[in-house]
C-alpha cells in the first residue's frame, strides 16, 4: 500500500524492494534468498510471491518491517500465505463447514 | 481512520492510548473519549457476526515512585480506562509494577538500550499475578536503529520470561504504520517466541489482558459462561450399549 500521489513501482523495481527489505532486515544472507514474484498488478499494486519454506519466516518478516519505498512511507499487507496456489484463490478464514 | 483500517485488516478488538508523561508539573487525567462518540455504529468484524470492541487505555510513563501513588488515589477518571498500561524507567520501578501495582500491562522499552537488565524474580512474580509485557512494534518499522532495540531487548525479555505473558502491540499514529494480526505474530517469531507463542501474544493474550482490566474495575472476579450444546441425550443411550456388549461376552 502506499499513499496516494507519486509513481508506482513496476515489476522489478517491485524485486528490488522486496530484495531491499530482505537485506535491511536479515543483510546479505537475507538478499541472497530466491524470491520469485509470479504475478505482479500495478494497479491494485497486489503480488503472488514465491520462497522456500524455510525462508518464509525470514521473508514475511522483511515485509512487515518495511517502512519505506523511495522516502515515501508504505506498508505491505500480507493477504494470504499457503503453500498451494490453489488455496489462494479462495479465503479459507471464512469457510463455512 | 486508522480504526477503518483496523477493522479492514481483521483485528477484532481496538484499544485507543492515551499517555501521561510525568515530567511535566502538572498532570490531570482526562476523561478518555468515549468511543460511541467517534462511531455512531460500529462495523463488523471480518468473518464473524460479532461488532469490533473499542476500549480505553491509559499509559503511565512513571520515572519516580512518587509518580505511583496516582495509581492508588480514588480519582475517578482513572476507573474510567479499560486497560492501564505502566512503562517503568529504572529497574526499582520495574520490580514495584511487577509486585505491588495494581496494573494491567508493563510497557518494555523499546526505543533505547534498557537502561536495567531484566532479573527473574519480578518477572516470575507478574507472571503469576497476571501481568502482561508488552512490546511495541512500530518503531521497527520508522527507523533502523530502532529495530535493532526492539529486536534485543525483545530477545532479552523472551529469555527471561520464557515467552510466557507477552503480548505485542502496535503504537501506530498512521493508517500505515498498523501490520495485520499474522503478520505482528510473525514478528513474534522473529522475537525469539515459538509459533504458538507468537499467535498467543495477539490473541489469547490480549482477551486476557483485557478480562484482567475488567477484574480490577469490579471486585473480586470475572466469569465468563459460554453457551454449550446439549449432549446429555448421546451419552445415555451410550451407556445401556456398553452393558449389552459386557452381558454378551
Amino acid at each position: 500500500e502506499l499513499p496516494d500521489g507519486g509513481a508506482r513501482p513496476n515489476a522489478a523495481q517491485f524485486k528490488q524492494l522486496v530484495v531491499t527489505a530482505l537485506r535491511e532486515l536479515h543483510g546479505e544472507v537475507g538478499a541472497a534468498l530466491p524470491v520469485d514474484v509470479l504475478t505482479y498488478e500495478e494497479k491494485t499494486l497486489s503480488a503472488i510471491l514465491r520462497v522456500i519454506s524455510s525462508g518464509l519466516v525470514k521473508l514475511w518478516s522483511a515485509l512487515t518491517l518495511l517502512g519505506f519505498y523511495q522516502n515515501r512511507r508504505c506498508a505491505f499487507r500480507v493477504l494470504q500465505t499457503s503453500p498451494f496456489l490453489l488455496a489462494l484463490s479462495g479465503n479459507s478464514r471464512e469457510l463455512i463447514l | 481512520n486508522i480504526l477503518t483500517v483496523c477493522f479492514s485488516v481483521g483485528y477484532s478488538a481496538v484499544a485507543l492510548n492515551h499517555v501521561i508523561d510525568f515530567k511535566e508539573k502538572k498532570q490531570e487525567i482526562i476523561k478518555p473519549v468515549s468511543p460511541s462518540e467517534l462511531f455512531p455504529s460500529l462495523p463488523i468484524v471480518q468473518g464473524t457476526s460479532k461488532r469490533i470492541k473499542v476500549l480505553t487505555r491509559l499509559t503511565l510513563i512513571v520515572s519516580d515512585p512518587s509518580h505511583c501513588n496516582l495509581l492508588r488515589s480514588t480519582s475517578a477518571n482513572i476507573r474510567l480506562y479499560d486497560i492501564i498500561a505502566v512503562f517503568p524507567k529504572t529497574e526499582k520501578l520495574f520490580h514495584i509494577a511487577c509486585t505491588t501495582l495494581d496494573v494491567d500491562l508493563v510497557c518494555i522499552n523499546v526505543t533505547e538500550k534498557l537502561p536495567f537488565y531484566f532479573r527473574r524474580p519480578p518477572v516470575n512474580m507478574a507472571i503469576d499475578r497476571g501481568i502482561y509485557f508488552e512490546l511495541l512494534y512500530t518503531p521497527a518499522i520508522k527507523d533502523s536503529t530502532m529495530r535493532r532495540y526492539t529486536i534485543s531487548n525483545a530477545i532479552s525479555l523472551m529469555q527471561i520470561c520464557k515467552g510466557k505473558n507477552v503480548v505485542i502491540s502496535s503504537a501506530a499514529e498512521r493508517p500505515l504504520e498498523l501490520r495485520g494480526p499474522y503478520d505482528v505474530a510473525n514478528l513474534g517469531l522473529l522475537f525469539g517466541l515459538s509459533e504458538s507463542e507468537a499467535k498467543a501474544a495477539v490473541s489469547t493474550n490480549c482477551r486476557a489482558t483485557m478480562l484482567h482490566g475488567e477484574t480490577r474495575k469490579s471486585a473480586c472476579g470475572v466469569v465468563y459462561t459460554v453457551k454449550k450444546p446439549r449432549k446429555v441425550e448421546e451419552e445415555e443411550t451410550a451407556v445401556p450399549a456398553c452393558k449389552k456388549a459386557k452381558t454378551q461376552a
